[in-house]
């Protein structure tokens, strides 16, 4: 695992020859036309992934005299300018949805951090009667159609009198069975001998818990952190469904209102698809060297 | 290592097991199994939005059988998991071949490929939409290199094979990072040993590196196969809610929400339909695991 | 993962002995709702979308209510575009339905039949004169008496169409096509003149074109579907024609209002229908194609073009029937809509209202133009979409006329299946 945090190496060490000395994983020199043919796939498949999103800011920067959709399309916008987030701004309260948003995500991640590694050790590391049983209910979970049953979920909601509030929009999704598998295979992988030494210094179950096996899968935790943001950041129909002040909604069902009936303007959408996905990919950014570490822990072992 | 030590980590406090799994068997009991336990007997009724139903046995089944469009949707939704499924499980595998060496940069890589997988689907939705037009960017590129302006976006199978290349798009980097983590734990005289017999790099992949990461191919088979056989989001956007031309393009999971929901939906009708989802996606995982365990013995 | 049967059965017997409550509500009588008492309490008004644009309109008009009716409230919630559909089910479903919502007319029907909209004949008739007779009878339900809610806005709007194609086509820019026939014909010189590259038409035919058309679209009862007539198979045909020639959009098929409305920017099709409304999207969207664009009536061979209709109905499980109704009336009343009108190129459906100097007189600008022009056509429009026309029928005939232009049925086989599918989806509806 440790070869995929390393950071790049750096390359061209003082004592080196004229060429660069890369290496491979394994400490090999890399041959250059080797390197070069590298480069070109990772720059081709670069374009692939992140051009797309490139176009839309492209779309998001230009001004309202500039013709979106002539063709052949322009890349780079004749005169950017940042004016159409402004609008975004004023048409809706962008930032109060923002902030909505960022209660309800950060709920998520705790919930199903803390959650899922509790019923991912229960279910890798404790042995008693039924986990069999328990282990099933996250695996159906996982499999069930979720546009079936929305509304017979609002319906519970509403039973619980938590319709319309941020608490009914986390709820649902607070624990979600895939994290709690992902937990579990994180756990699963993790040497008995690592517990065995609390163990023996008479730590109980939940200080072997905190102490040892948490922080052992501090990876895996920041999958299930990213994927809980994910998820709450950009779910719709479920806050739409069970929200009703539009005081409460969240940035991707505020989003929606610049692409109605009354205001159809291409750059405020593509703006307000900026401003939807720009947060993600920062927190990504921040969190990657856990998360690349992460989603290894849990998932090699099936 | 004393097996007994191992016995003896794993004796617990009668209640504490299951007060570690509580928050997640409630949550997850109270919001998907209730509810969908509801939808599995309204399976059996004939209820609708604002109407209460009454029981009549196997009647929505037998509707389904003559329902040309849960055919098509079943159609719709097999192709997707017989196209999707191995692409995402060789293409990532390559993808991740191909970033694994540490040259310089390679983080920045590593990271912008998994920038697809953390964008919402309504977006990338909207992205593609545009780029695939008639007139968007692909197709000019298109027209400019002579190939000429295709339909991408007005064919059936076009527009679910563009549904797939967005689905496949989006999983990317999600299956090259489990794979990453598989190759790491690839030993690497495993590889020496291949290429001192004089092999090339294909034989090498396939005889070293395809064996070494067998499980996590099986992993990722039935994560992305359940996956695409509950396809909804690609294609609804992609293809409309009607579903492309005629209908064509509809997936099962569109069918349910197309029947099920506003103020005359079906949810009796729409709720045999995702019990049938639910059997198959079951049946799946299963065949996956089993023909997984077939393989390893 | 090894798992017993054992453990299997127990997880479902689990599952299946929760106690299963039967949700959605069972029909709250409207019959004894009364809104004769007094106008008080908190009451909660919901619109669809409108929120972005008009939240100063909307405060207006809120604050004057609760002055005029000292001790009510009015909360306003603003629902966006995408969803509402599913949002107002579930809130039915659920038991949540604001007081007062906006709503169309296809939203009231299912709403009505399961006693949630308040029959405003009963109620409120005393305010029926106060709206133009076509806009107040456009919340009725074919099987159901009454009236379920007060008209609101109503919309229609011309046909634009690119001048530059015209011409280059060779048709006259300043003659645009004014009947059916005449579109079909530019249609198709259109296609044979650019290679099939500019298509004229980018919609296939919906229920509404049926109407406009002159084809029957349910029988006198309101009970069965009836567009396969001779006369709707003829407009399938002529639409497959021109399908076949390129002149109706290869992409038709799966078109959307707002694709139809980016493909008559990019200028890939000549001809689109809108409203005075998009005359602004054109100047900031297309500023090139601004200067070009002709405007010419809705093509109708019944001599009514189609409005849509836009109505605040009364949950009739309302706990403030008074309050509600009162509030209702207002938001729809002819001041109240007058000046929304002025705000945004919407009509008002309130008796006498068009009559208003603001959409008769021309200053020469285009906006006042398209506007003067829809307000004197709605005078006799009519909403061809019928009451009872569902979601999943506008599907089903969309699927099946797709297959027609696909070539895949026959124009009568298809408009016979679809009218088929409609009959069974109403029978379904119950």
């Amino acid at each position: 695992m440790s070869v995929i945090d390393k950071a790049p190496p750096a390359p061209a060490r003082p004592a080196a020859p004229r060429e660069p000395r890369i290496t491979d994983e394994h400490g090999r020199r890399v041959r250059v036309w080797e390197l070069a043919l590298r480069y070109l796939l990772l720059l081709g498949v670069l374009a692939l992934t992140v051009g797309p999103f490139l176009w839309q800011l492209s779309t998001s920067l230009k001004g309202p005299t500039e013709d979106i959709f002539s063709s052949p399309p322009r890349f780079l916008p004749a005169d950017p300018t940042l004016h159409n987030y402004e609008r975004v701004a004023d048409t809706i309260p962008v930032w109060d949805y923002a902030l909505n948003s960022l209660k309800v995500a950060a709920a998520n991640v705790v919930t199903n951090c803390v959650g899922a590694a509790l019923a991912g050790y229960a279910l890798a590391r404790l042995r008693y009667r039924g986990r069999t049983a328990a282990t099933l209910v996250f695996i159906l979970a996982m499999l069930v159609p979720v546009e079936g049953i929305i509304i017979a979920q609002f319906t519970t909601m509403r039973e619980l009198g938590l319709n319309n509030t941020l608490i009914g929009v986390v709820l649902p999704g607070c624990v979600s069975a895939l994290n709690v598998l992902l937990m579990r295979n994180a756990f699963l992988n993790l040497p008995y001998e690592i517990e065995e030494a609390a163990f023996v210094d008479g730590a109980n179950v939940w200080q072997r818990f905190l102490r040892v096996a948490v922080p052992s899968v501090k990876g895996t935790l920041a999958v299930v952190a990213i994927f809980a943001f994910m998820g709450a950041w950009d779910d719709f129909l479920w806050p739409l469904i069970v929200l009703s002040d539009p005081s409460k909604f969240t940035l991707t069902i505020g989003l929606n209102y610049l692409h109605g009936t009354f205001a159809n303007d291409e750059r405020l959408v593509a703006a307000g698809t900026i401003i939807a996905v720009a947060p993600l990919i920062a927190l990504f950014a921040c969190l990657q060297r856990y998360f690349f570490r992460g989603v290894g822990e849990g998932a090699v072992k099936g | 290592m004393a097996s007994s030590t191992v016995s003896r980590v794993r004796r617990q406090l009668p209640s504490s097991p299951w007060l570690f799994a509580a928050p997640g068997l409630l949550i997850t009991g109270a919001f998907i199994l209730y509810p969908f336990v509801s939808t599995l007997v309204n399976a059996f009724t004939d209820r609708r939005t604002l109407i209460p139903g009454e029981f009549v046995g196997l009647a929505n089944f037998s509707e389904l059988l003559h329902d040309d469009m849960f055919w098509i949707g079943l159609r719709n939704s097999t192709l997707y998991v017989l196209v999707v499924v191995p692409a995402l499980v060789v293409l990532p595998l390559l993808l991740a071949l191909l970033v694994q060496k540490n040259i310089p940069g390679i983080t920045f890589f590593r990271s912008a490929f998994y920038t697809p997988v953390v964008a919402s689907i309504v977006v990338v939705g909207l992205i593609w939409v545009w780029l695939l037009d008639e007139r968007g960017l692909v197709n000019s590129v298109l027209e400019a290199i002579g190939v000429g302006r295709v339909g991408f976006l007005s064919d059936q199978w076009l527009l679910l094979l563009s549904a797939m290349a967005v689905t496949v798009w989006k999983g990317l980097g999600y299956y090259m990072i489990i794979y990453l983590a598989a190759l790491a734990n690839v030993p690497r005289e495993l590889h020496e040993a291949a290429a001192v017999d004089g092999a090339g790099a294909v034989r090498r992949f396939l005889s070293v590196t395809v064996p070494a990461v067998r499980s996590t191919m099986v992993l990722v088979g039935a994560l992305s196969s359940v996956a695409a056989f509950k396809v909804f989001s690609e294609v609804y956007l992609m293809a409309g809610p009607s579903g492309g031309p005629a209908g064509e393009d509809t997936t099962l999971v569109m069918l349910v929400q197309r029947t099920g929901t506003g103020l005359t939906g079906r949810v009796g009708y729409a709720s045999a339909i995702s019990v049938v989802v639910f059997v198959v996606t079951v049946a799946l995982m299963l065949l996956v695991l089993r023909a997984d365990r077939k393989d390893a013995s | 993962m090894p798992l017993s049967r054992r453990a299997l059965a127990a997880a479902f017997a689990v599952c299946v002995a929760l106690p299963l409550s039967a949700c959605g509500s069972s029909g709250g009588g409207s019959a004894d709702a009364d809104a004769s008492g007094k106008v008080e309490g908190d009451i909660t008004f919901q619109t669809w979308n409108l929120r972005a644009n008009f939240k100063d309109y909307f405060e207006g008009v809120i604050a004057g209510f609760e002055k005029k009716y000292p001790g009510t409230k009015v909360k306003w919630i603003d629902q966006p575009a995408e969803g509402y559909a599913d949002k107002i089910s579930a809130d039915a479903a659920g038991g949540t339905l604001p007081d007062v919502v906006n709503v169309s007319p296809d939203l009231v029907a299912p709403l009505a039949k399961a006693g949630l909209a308040l029959d405003l004949d009963k109620v409120a008739a005393k305010y029926k004169k106060e709206y133009l007779d076509g806009a107040w009878a456009s919340h009725q339900v074919p099987g159901l008496q009454g009236t379920y809610a007060f008209p609101w806005y109503l919309n229609t709007g011309p046909l634009f169409y690119n001048k530059t194609l015209f011409k280059e086509a060779g048709l006259d820019p300043e003659q645009p096509p004014k009947t059916y026939d005449e579109v079909f014909d530019a249609a198709l010189t259109m296609a044979e003149k650019t290679d099939g590259k500019v298509a004229t038409l980018a919609n296939v035919p919906t229920i509404e074109d049926f109407g406009r058309y002159g084809v029957p679209l349910m029988n006198k009862e309101g009970t069965a579907f009836a567009f396969n007539d001779t006369k709707g198979v003829e407009l399938l045909t002529k639409y497959k024609e021109l399908y076949d020639a390129k002149a109706l959009d290869p992409q038709a098929l799966t078109a959307t209002p707002e694709s139809s409305g980016k493909k008559f920017l990019t200028g890939a099709v000549a001809m689109n229908p809108g409203s005075a409304l998009d005359l602004g999207n054109f100047k900031k969207q297309a500023p090139n194609l601004y200067k070009n664009i002709g405007i010419t009536d809705q093509i109708t061979s019944t001599g009514h073009v189609n409005m849509y209709v836009m109505g605040v109905m009364v949950n009739a499980q309302t706990k403030r029937t008074p309050a509600a109704v009162a509030f209702a009336h207002y938001v729809t009343d002819a001041e109240h809509q007058m000046s929304f009108a002025k705000k945004v190129a919407i009509f008002p459906s309130t008796a006498g209202s068009l009559d208003d100097p603001y959409f008769t007189k021309e200053d020469g600008t285009d906006e006042t133009r398209v506007r003067v022009a829809a307000a004197k056509s709605l005078k006799n429009a009519v909403n061809y979409t019928p009451v009872l026309f569902s979601e999943q029928m506008k599907t089903a005939l969309r699927n099946e006329v797709a297959k027609a232009l696909q070539g895949k049925e026959s124009p009568k086989e298809a408009l016979d299946n679809a009218v088929e599918a409609c009959d069974r989806l109403l029978r379904q509806q119950g």
